[in-house]
Order: structure tokens, then sequence, then C-alpha cells
């Protein structure tokens, strides 16, 4: 703020004495802004000219469009959005929807309680507990893939909702309390301790003092977890991996589009599919941008 | 969280006498309106336990439950009774498991590598102050919140000859990305790269915004060129944002399924560890077999994280709680 109202006022002979210098330097900041605007543009691209490309492909229609390398060959459409939803695309979404949505429900409850606990109460084993959600953030997801099946094959969980928030749920909790402890921690202690003063029981503490202030925290870590499950692939395609009317889920129908000729993907389908997919995601990353980044980094995290 | 470990507030009176003996066992009770309410150690129990149940219900035991499996033998899964560590021999002796081996660990290396290296170029660049500097730190958040098949759909298709988008733009004719040995990883390897070194690019730039700027100011008046600096203050302040990145992007490339499964379905020498695994569960089923290939991978993947973390120590998790502003 302060930085760049100031424009220090100097006598007037100064002024003209360093003028040639004060000139070339100048130009020289120019030229650094320039080059720095260019490399700027570099990261820009990369993040972005895939996703533009993807846009543009999907619009187009017919084979001879499709089958271009040039971007702008029309004609253009919505042709294959209008078959992206003819092939129960929205029931994939519903799928996804609920599967994320229960997954980023139940991890906020079981992981704030936690986090609460390891920042602030006394327990026995912290270290020990602390040890134990580390070395579940670094189990290989593929290492339950085979004892799960069997035995969501037994419970009759494969093809099921329940069959992929439970284990989404367990995988996304280190993270989750690794984001809310580093948020609980740094919430002033002194309001609780007031609050303990004042007659609250250690829960109403938790509760209505510490909980409120936390919000923003949550909410990062909720929006991260969402993220996180509404990607998922490798056990959503091992336990639902077929029927959109049941529990197959967006990336597992992304990934098995089939179009009129086997072992053919359609392009259009496919790309009109991902932008759909993608175009909510982004505006919500946009959104809650300086959440998201706070979160991850408390998290500092996986991605 | 250390801090927060270290830091227990031991010293409150109020809650000693309390603690161990008056109510401890109501768990599944709603807190009651006394004033005493639960004791601070009670809710601390009553607040954990559900996420070390979940923890070890989901987590825990099936891992161990996968290497009781990996010790029966199957037939298409018909039970054929006790194999002792047969499972285990036939993995470990086909070359199929070590192919998936040698590209994960090629995978990780290469992906991991490039993604350091351009994410503290992104990094650094971000760091300075100029216009422009919000849209692109919005912008790196897009290919981290697309889903990965989603990128990996689209790489896919820019690689592929039809419709040749990166063969037009680099003047190729019909060059297969995708179908031969060596360019087919190397695409996926670019896949992961460009999806994920915006990510590490955020959490460096975290890191380095925890740099106070006259330390700089400083290096020069004392006449430290710019690679000077960078190698003699950002690196070594940065050691700890780097350490952690670096462990959970390794363990996360070690797990890689995602993009060489849609990409390239694993031929050409892509399949990954992950999608070995997979393969003898649903579409060759041999529940003990498939067992015995993720109880190793566990163990790999555990044993190489852990490892990382014994070096880091507690650079890890200070470093963690040291880069929040």
């Amino acid at each position: 703020m302060t930085s760049t109202t100031a424009d220090p006022v100097r006598p007037k002979a100064t002024r003209s004495l360093d003028l040639k210098s004060r000139r070339a330097a100048r130009r020289r900041d120019a030229a650094q802004l320039w080059g720095k605007t260019a490399l700027l543009g570099v990261i820009l691209l990369w993040c972005l000219f895939p996703f533009f490309w993807l846009i543009m492909t999907s619009l187009k229609q017919g084979d001879r469009a499709l089958n271009s390398p040039n971007l702008f060959q029309g004609p253009f459409g919505f042709q294959n959005y209008l078959a992206v939803f003819q092939q129960n695309f929205h029931l994939n979404l519903r799928n996804s929807f609920v599967v994320a949505g229960t997954t980023t429900i139940l991890c906020v409850v079981i992981g704030t309680l936690c986090a609460y606990a390891i920042a602030r109460l006394p327990m026995k084993g912290k270290v020990l507990l602390l040890s134990g959600v580390l070395a579940v953030s670094l189990f290989p997801p593929v290492a339950l893939v085979p004892p799960l099946y069997e035995l969501w094959r037994s419970l009759g969980l494969l093809n099921t909702w329940e069959g992929l928030y439970i284990p989404y749920t367990a995988f996304t909790l280190p993270l989750t309390v690794f984001i809310l402890t580093a948020f609980f921690s740094s919430i002033p202690r002194d309001l609780e301790e007031a609050a303990k003063i004042d007659g609250a029981t250690p829960f109403q503490a938790f509760f209505k003092i510490v909980l409120p202030l936390a919000s923003p925290g949550v909410f990062a870590a909720a929006i991260i977890i969402f993220v996180q499950a509404w990607n998922e692939f490798l056990l959503a395609s091992t336990f639902a991996p077929r029927h959109p009317e049941i529990a197959q889920t967006v990336p597992v129908a992304i990934a098995y589009f089939t179009g009129a000729v086997e072992y053919q993907r359609p392009i259009g389908t496919i790309t009109a599919a991902c932008v759909v997919v993608t175009i909510p995601m982004i505006i919500m990353a946009l959104i809650f941008q300086k959440r998201i980044v706070s979160g991850l980094i408390a998290g500092s995290v996986k991605g | 969280m250390v801090r927060a470990t270290v830091t227990p507030d031991s010293g409150d009176a109020s809650q000693a006498p309390v603690s161990q003996n008056d109510q401890p066992t109501d768990r599944g009770s709603p807190p009651p309106r006394l004033r005493q309410g639960l004791s601070e150690r009670a809710l601390g129990r009553l607040f954990v336990s559900p996420s070390i149940l979940l923890m070890a219900l989901v987590a825990l035991f099936p891992v161990i439950w996968a290497f009781v499996l990996s010790l029966q033998l199957y037939n298409r899964r018909q039970p054929q009774g006790f194999g002792g560590f047969q499972n285990y021999l036939e993995a470990l002796t086909m070359p199929r498991f070590w192919d998936s081996i040698q590209f994960t660990f090629l995978f990780t290396v290469t992906s991991v590598t490039a993604e350091f290296v351009i994410g503290m170029g992104f990094a650094l660049l971000m760091n300075q102050s100029f216009r422009g500097r919000g849209v692109t730190r919005a912008a790196i958040l897009v290919p981290w919140v697309i889903p990965t098949v989603v990128a990996a759909q689209m790489w896919f298709f820019m690689f592929n000859i039809t419709p040749g988008f990166i063969n037009n733009l680099l003047g190729l004719e019909n060059f297969n990305w995708l179908g031969q040995r060596g360019w087919a990883t190397f695409a996926v390897v670019f896949a992961d790269v460009w999806k994920t070194a915006p990510f590490v690019a955020l959490l460096l730039l975290a890191g380095l915004q925890t740099i106070p700027g006259d330390v700089y100011e400083s290096a020069r008046v004392d006449g430290a060129g710019p690679f000077a600096r960078f190698w003699h203050i950002t690196l070594p302040l940065l050691r700890p944002a780097i350490l952690v990145a670096l462990l959970f992007r390794t363990v996360e490339a070690l797990r890689v399924y995602d993009l060489p499964q849609v990409m390239t379905r694993g031929a050409f020498d892509t399949e990954s560890l992950s999608m070995l695994v997979q393969q003898y569960v649903v579409r060759t089923p041999d529940p003990g077999f498939g067992a015995a290939l993720s109880t190793l991978t566990f163990v790999l993947i555990l044993g190489i994280g852990l490892i990382f973390v014994r070096l880091l120590g507690r650079d890890l998790v200070i470093g963690t709680e040291g880069s929040r502003r």
C-alpha cells in the first residue's frame, strides 16, 4: 500500500543532475517489464491454451472439422454436447456430485473434530497419531484395490455410491487433518480461555468460539476435498466401472466413452464432456482462488 | 503441526482433576449441559475416535487383509488353498512386473525433475511484482483443478495422429507419438508435467514469499549477482518448502494410474505398477496374485515415502507450518 503512493519529493537541483541516469534506468525498467510480461504470457499460455484447444475442438462438427489440426476449421455447433447428454452424462454428473459431496461432508465433520483435538486438546500419543495420519497419506490407493474389491463384492458395495465415498473419505482424511490442524493452530488461544473462564464447557468453547473462527479454513479444506473426490479415477473405475444410472462417475465415463467404431475414441463427444466438467471447476477455482491456495499450502499437499 | 503438539495446555488446572475419573466413559451421549461438560481429555478422545476408526477400518485393515489374501492360491476366484509365498515368487519372476517398476520409476524421476525445474521458474517469475500477477495466480490453478482424466484425454488427442495438432505445430507429418516405445512415455510425462508444474510453482511461491526482501538487498549491496543470490539465498531458505513438495510429489508420481491408463492403456512400455495391480483384480481376476502385487507395491511406495520422511525428519512437519505465512 505504502510503496505505490509515495513519489519522493526532491530538491530541484538533484533532480536535474541525475536526469540522464534516471532516463537510462527508466528505459532499462521498461525493457525488463516487457521481458517479464512476455514470460508471464508463457505461463498463461501454458495453463490456458490446452483448455482453449479443448473448447474449440468440442465445438467442431463433422469428421472433416474434427480430424483437422486447424483449430478454426469449421463448421461449428453444439452437436457434440447433445451427443454427450444422449449418453446419460447427466447421470454421471449426478453420481459424481453425490459421491464427492458426501465425501466432503464426512471428511469435514470427522476431520474437523480430529484436527481440533490434535491442535488444542490434551491427549496422549499425539505424535503417534500424527505419524499414523502421515503414513496413511503416503499409502498408495492401489494397495486397497484387491482387498476392498473382494470385501465390497461380498458386502454388495460394488457399483454403489457408498462403495466409493467410504474409501474416498478415508483417503482424504489425512489431508483434511493437516489443513485444519494448521488453521486451528493459527487461532489465538485466549478466546477459548476467556470462554472457559466465563463458564463454557470445552465442547462449547470449541463449537461456539473456535469453529466459527475456523470456518474459512474449513471451507478451504472442503473445496480441496471436493476437487480431489470429483477427480478420482482408480477406485471409481475399479469399483463402479459401468452403468451411469447406478454409480459410474464422471472421470470413468470420460475415460471410456466409446464411439460408433470400436477402438476409435469419439473426439467430439469426449472433448465436449471434458468442457462440461471443467468449466464449473474452473469457475469455482477462480472464485475461491485465495482460499484454495491457502488451504493447499496449509496442507502442503498432494495434487 | 509440531508446534501444536509441543504446546499442549498442560498448565491448565481446570482439566486435571476432572479428566480421568469423573466422566470419561460417556462417549456416545451428547455433550451434557452441565457447567463442566465433558472434560478436555474425554472430548479429545471422542473427537479423535471417528478418524482413527475410519482409517483403521478402511485403510489399515484392508492392507493387512491383502497380505492374508496374498498367501492364498486362486484359480479364477476359486480358492485353491494356502500357497505360502508362491504368489510373491511368481510376481517377482514375472518380467511384466519389472517392466512396470521400470516405467514407474522412469516416470517418477523425469516428471518430478521437470516439474521442479519448470515450477521453480514459474515461482521465481511470479514472485516479482508487476502487473498481471493476479491473473497468473488464478490461471495457475486451472491445470490443478482439471480432472487428470480430462488432461489425459486432452493430451491424447493433441499428440494423436488425428487430428494431429502437435504434429502440425512442430511441422511433423505423421509422427506417431503414442504408438512407439520411448515417445509414448515422453507424452505421458509431458502431460503430467503440464498438469503439476503449476501446482509445484504454487507451493514454491508460498515458500519464496516467506523470504524477507532485505536479505536480497544486502546480498546485492555485497555484490552478489542474480545467480549467486539464487544459489546462496533462495535455495537454502526454500529448503523446507522444496523438501515437503518433493516428498508429496514423489509419492504421488509413484502411484501414477490415470494418465497412462487413459493415454496409452499401458501399451508400449507405459504400464505403471498401479495399472498392473488393477489388471489382476478386474480383468484377469486372481485375488491372491493381485493382493501379492498390491502388497509389493504398498511396501515399495510406503517404504520410499518413509525413507523421505526419515531424511527430512522434523523439517517436514515444521516446514509445513513454517511455509504458512
